[in-house]
């Protein structure tokens, strides 16, 4: 496999003890809410304070776990212009290597998070109308773009459409009507992709997988294909069906903003962030 | 199993995949390495590095080709024994 050099084997391996990389902990989880059985609002606060960001960006949030840190990419909810930490929705993996320590850590811990990194970010000064589709968490990036949107003195028209499989994950329904209510010209459109799983008895809404309604829900809310930016986030299917639809239905493609938050099986195209997927 | 970076890094080092790495798991030592390297026990998988890299250098360690497999053991090894790595490194290029 490897030659070997005269004075030195290099077939007998590396000597030595592993050097971990330097991934100091330099935040502190500062809240932990439960939003449904699964999915949480992790509050984490840098110590050198938060920072430049841009809404739709993420960050690596880890905990130490014996001699190395375990880290996962999360968006951040937080308004850029006004949050002294990030706010992240998580999503707790039961045989996952990262979630179910997040979801036992004190409040209080010391954790390990990143800079803010990533492409998929609110273009500035875009004055069209607005298109979000979020599956589950994927819903986090949109709540920074919205809180940023809000703070426009002549925000655009925003449609908000979020997926999930159970209304419990329809989370932070309190936030989108506040910011609704305080001004934004924006349209939630919740959809349940499993109407009759007895979880979500009682739901009245919109049913459907969000990229099978996003045509009728173009249609409903008046939105110009040719004239709007289109935002896509969470489940990579629902990124590259809602896609394909929205390129059949005339939305440039340059228009098209997606971040998938995990690889699909056989996906060898565009990058994608493993989020939700919290592999052990 | 992770992504590893293999010879068309060497003497390159372009570094687009640092900057993408969501979890900063590559890195080198500016003064001393001929390539970067991804460590494996930090890597998620999640192939950003792969399509950032301009000289198509990155790919899932149970992808390489058998010219390059000895970089999964390289990459690893940086981590370890740098100096190992580096002459290892050569002993490739050469």
């Amino acid at each position: 496999m490897i030659a070997e050099i005269a004075g030195r084997s290099i077939a007998d391996g590396p000597r030595g003890v592993r050097r971990a990389p330097d991934l100091a902990d330099n935040a502190v989880l500062v809240a932990r809410e439960l939003l449904s059985p699964t999915v949480a609002r992790l509050v984490v606060r840098p110590d050198a304070g938060v920072g430049s960001f841009v809404a739709g960006q993420y960050l690596a949030l880890g905990v130490r776990v014996d001699d190395r840190v375990v880290q996962r990419p999360y968006s951040t909810a937080s308004d850029p212009a006004a949050a002294d930490a990030h706010e992240f929705l998580v999503r707790r993996v039961p045989d996952g290597a990262l979630t179910p320590r997040l979801w036992a850590l004190p409040v209080g811990s010391r954790v390990r998070l990143g800079p803010p990194k990533g492409a998929f970010i609110l273009v500035a000064g875009d004055q069209r109308p607005h298109l979000f589709v979020a599956t589950g968490t994927g819903l986090a990036p949109f709540l920074a773009m919205l809180r940023t949107l809000a703070r426009r003195p002549n925000p655009p028209r925003t449609v908000l459409l979020h997926g999930a499989a159970r209304t419990e994950d329809l989370v932070c329904g309190d936030e989108i009507a506040a910011l609704a209510a305080g001004g934004l010209p924006m349209t939630y459109v919740p959809t349940i992709s499993r109407p009759d799983d007895p979880a979500n008895r009682g739901w009245r809404g919109l049913t459907g997988r969000a990229e099978m309604v996003l045509p009728s829900v173009l249609r409903s809310a008046d939105l110009p294909p040719g004239g709007l930016a289109a935002y896509l986030c969470g489940n990579p299917g629902m990124v590259a069906a809602a896609e394909i639809a929205l390129l059949a239905g005339g939305v440039a493609p340059g228009d098209i903003h997606a971040e998938r938050y995990w690889t699909a099986p056989g996906d060898m195209s565009a990058p994608s962030r493993t989020l939700d997927s919290d592999r052990a | 199993m992770a992504f590893v970076i293999a010879a068309p890094c060497i003497d390159h080092l372009d570094q687009a995949c640092v900057a993408v790495c969501p979890v900063d798991c590559i890195s080198h030592d500016p003064a001393a390495d001929r390539k970067a390297y991804i460590d494996p026990e930090g890597c998620i998988e999640c192939g950003a590095c792969e399509s950032a890299c301009p000289q198509g250098a990155i790919m899932l360690d149970r992808r390489l080709p058998p010219a390059w497999a000895a970089f999964a053991e390289i990459d690893r090894g940086w981590w370890i024994d740098p100096e190992w790595a580096r002459d290892a490194v050569d002993a490739q290029a050469a």
